[in-house]
C-alpha cells in the first residue's frame, strides 16, 4: 500500500515526559483525518512529528514513503500552524507570489484567492496592517500555494469569524474533491465531526481511538431510547428485548441504552401500544460527549 | 533559482521598508556627515581631507547599522514569530533563504554605498578619482562581511528586546572606538591601542588608506577577516546547540 503518512511506534520524549507516546497509524490518500483531543493530549506534537520540525525519541515517521524532511515531500505539502505570524513589509500578492515560487507547479495567483475566500481588495494591502482573520486566510492561501497533495491544519479555525469559517470548511471539501489528503487537529468537536471521515483520538500522548466518527461514538458513547411509559409496564419487562444493554428510569422516562437504536425502536413498537408508551426520543452519542468523558477522566486522575 | 532571486527580492524590499534601516543606515550618518562637515568647526587644517575622510567614516557607520542591526534583529524576530519553523517545511532550503538574505543585504549596502557617497558629493563636493571612488566602496562592501557575521550572531538570541538593546550597544561601541565619529587619535592612549584591533577601526583604516592614495594594510585584511571567521563560527556553534533541544 501506497500511505501517504506512516506513523510506526512513534514516541516523542520531553524531558521526562512523553509527549507522543508509542502512536501507530498510516493514512491514505484522499482521507480526510481529524486529530482530536483535551489540551495536552499531543495533537501538536503529532502534526509536528508529522512535519519534520520535531525527530521522533522513538520510531518512524514518514510521508510518501520518504522522510519528512526531503524536498520531494515538501514539494506535495502544505500545512497552516499555530503561532506563526504572517511576513511584515510586504504586500499581500508579494507574499503570495514569493510563497508560489517556491514550489515547481504552484497554483495561480487567482486560483488561490479564490479558494482561500480573500478578497482581491487585500492584494495590494501590507500583510501587518490585515485584521485576526484576514491574516489567517493568508496564511490558509499559503498552504495551498504548491498545490499540495497533502495538507495539514493545526487547530485551523481559530480566530476566524462564522463566516471565514464556513467558507473554509467549503473549502476544505473541494480540496478532498480533487483528492487531496487533509489532517486537522481541533477544538471544536462539531467540525471534527461534521467533516472528517476518520478521527484519531488522542488522550495523554496516546492514540485511544481511531475510526469514522460514527464508530468512535459507539465506542465510548451509547445511544439511547427513551419514552414515558404508563405504571403497569416494568424495567425488567425491557431488559430482555434484543440489543437492549441496560434499562433505568430518570425523571419519569425510561430509558434503554443499546448501540442499535432501530432494532430495539421495532421491537419496542412491535410489542407495545401508543397508549403504553408515549413520547419515543432516540438520542445519539455525541462527540462532544466522548471528549467530555475522556476529560473528565483525566482530570479525575 | 527563481525562488533565490524572488527571496532575494523580497528580503530587499523588506529592508528598504524598515524604518530602522531608513533612519539608521540612511539618514543618521547623512546627518551626522552634514553637521561635522559644515555646521561644527572642528577644527581640522585641511578641510577638504576631512570630508573625503569623514565620508568613508559615516558610509562604514551605515553598513554597520545595517548589519548588525537590521540584520540581528529581523533574524530573532523570524524566529520567534515562527517564521524560521514555517520556512523549514517549504522546498526552499535553509541555506537558499540564508545566502537570499545575505545577497539582499549585499544589494542594500550598495545602495547605502551609493547614496552616501553621492551625500558626499552633494554636500561638501568632494572629488575623488574613479578608481578611489570603486575601490574604496567595493573595500566597505567587502568588509561588511564580518559585521553581518555579528548580526548573525545576534541573531541567534532568543528575545528581539536583548537583541536589539545589545545590538545598538555593540553598534555604538564599535563605531565610537572604531573611530567613526571622530578620528582615534582624540581618543586616550588606552582607547587608541585597543581601537587597533577592533573591526570597525580596521575597515575604516582601509578606507581612510584609499582615499590618501593609498591601499589598505595587511594587518586591516588580517584582522577583518579573523573577525568574520570568529563569528561565522561562534553563530555556527550557538545554532547547533539550538537545535539539539
Amino acid at each position: 500500500m501506497n500511505d501517504v503518512v506512516t506513523f510506526y511506534n512513534v514516541t516523542k520524549t520531553y524531558k521526562d515526559q512523553k509527549a507522543v507516546n508509542e502512536v501507530s497509524f498510516s493514512i491514505q490518500s484522499g482521507e480526510i483525518v481529524a486529530i482530536l483531543g483535551p489540551n495536552g493530549a499531543g495533537k501538536s506534537t503529532t502534526i509536528m512529528l508529522m512535519l519534520g520540525l520535531l525527530e521522533p525519541s522513538l520510531g518512524l515517521v514518514q510521508l510518501f514513503t520518504h522522510s519528512p524532511k526531503e524536498k520531494l515531500v515538501r514539494e506535495r505539502i502544505g500545512a497552516m500552524l499555530q503561532e506563526v505570524s504572517v511576513i511584515d513589509r510586504l504586500k499581500v500578492k508579494e507574499i503570495l507570489e514569493l510563497f508560489r515560487s517556491y514550489y515547481s507547479n504552484p497554483l495561480s495567483l487567482s486560483e488561490l484567492i479564490k479558494l482561500s475566500g480573500m478578497s482581491t481588495e487585500l492584494l495590494n494591502q501590507r500583510a501587518e496592517k490585515l485584521s485576526g482573520g484576514q491574516k489567517r486566510m493568508l496564511n490558509f492561501a499559503l498552504s495551498l500555494a504548491g498545490n499540495p497533495d497533502l495538507l495539514f491544519f493545526d487547530e485551523p479555525t481559530v480566530g476566524m469569524d462564522i463566516k471565514a469559517r464556513a467558507n473554509f470548511w467549503n473549502t476544505i471539501r473541494i480540496l478532498k474533491d480533487k483528492g487531496k489528503t487533509i489532517i486537522f487537529t481541533t477544538h471544536y468537536l462539531q467540525e471534527a465531526d461534521d467533516v472528517a471521515e476518520r478521527i484519531l483520538l488522542l488522550h495523554d500522548g496516546k492514540l485511544v481511538a481511531d475510526g469514522h466518527p460514527s464508530e468512535i461514538k459507539k465506542k465510548i458513547t451509547k445511544q439511547s431510547v427513551s419514552f414515558l411509559a404508563s405504571t403497569d409496564l416494568t424495567l425488567d419487562q425491557f431488559r430482555s428485548l434484543p440489543h437492549v444493554e441496560d434499562v433505568y428510569l430518570e425523571e419519569g422516562r425510561i430509558y434503554l441504552i443499546t448501540n442499535d437504536t432501530d432494532t430495539v425502536l421495532f421491537s419496542l413498537i412491535k410489542s407495545n401500544s401508543s397508549a403504553e408508551i408515549s413520547e419515543i426520543q432516540i438520542k445519539q452519542g455525541r462527540l462532544d460527549e466522548v471528549f467530555e468523558q475522556l476529560t473528565l477522566s483525566k482530570e479525575a486522575q | 533559482m527563481y525562488a533565490m532571486w524572488m527571496q532575494t527580492k523580497a528580503e530587499t524590499l523588506k529592508v528598504l521598508r524598515n524604518p530602522y534601516y531608513v533612519f539608521w543606515s540612511l539618514a543618521m550618518p547623512i546627518l551626522f556627515y552634514f553637521l561635522f562637515t559644515k555646521i561644527i568647526n572642528t577644527g581640522v587644517d585641511d578641510k577638504q581631507q576631512w570630508h573625503k575622510h569623514y565620508l568613508m567614516s559615516m558610509t562604514i557607520f551605515s553598513i554597520m547599522g545595517s548589519s548588525i542591526m537590521t540584520l540581528g534583529i529581523r533574524l530573532v524576530q523570524e524566529r520567534t514569530e515562527g517564521w524560521s519553523r514555517f520556512m523549514r517545511i517549504t522546498p526552499l532550503s535553509e541555506y537558499s533563504y540564508f545566502i537570499a538574505k545575505m545577497m539582499a543585504q549585499t544589494v542594500i549596502h550598495i545602495l547605502s554605498i551609493m547614496v552616501i557617497f553621492a551625500a558626499g558629493i552633494i554636500i561638501n563636493g568632494v572629488s575623488l578619482s574613479f578608481q578611489e571612488w570603486l575601490l574604496s566602496g567595493l573595500w566597505i562592501l567587502a568588509g561588511s562581511l564580518p559585521f553581518l557575521a555579528l548580526g548573525t550572531l545576534i541573531g541567534t538570541m532568543k528575545r528581539v528586546d536583548t537583541a536589539s538593546g545589545i545590538s545598538n550597544i555593540l553598534y555604538m561601541a564599535l563605531a565610537i572606538m572604531g573611530g567613526m565619529w571622530m578620528p582615534i587619535e582624540i581618543l586616550p592612549r588606552t582607547m587608541q591601542a585597543i581601537a587597533k584591533w577592533l573591526p570597525s577601526y580596521n575597515l575604516g583604516n582601509g578606507a581612510w588608506e584609499i582615499i590618501s592614495g593609498r591601499y589598505p594594510e595587511w594587518f586591516n585584511v588580517l584582522i577583518l577577516s579573523g573577525y568574520f571567521f570568529l563569528f561565522v563560527i561562534l553563530s555556527k556553534y550557538v545554532r547547533k546547540k539550538q537545535e539539539a533541544i
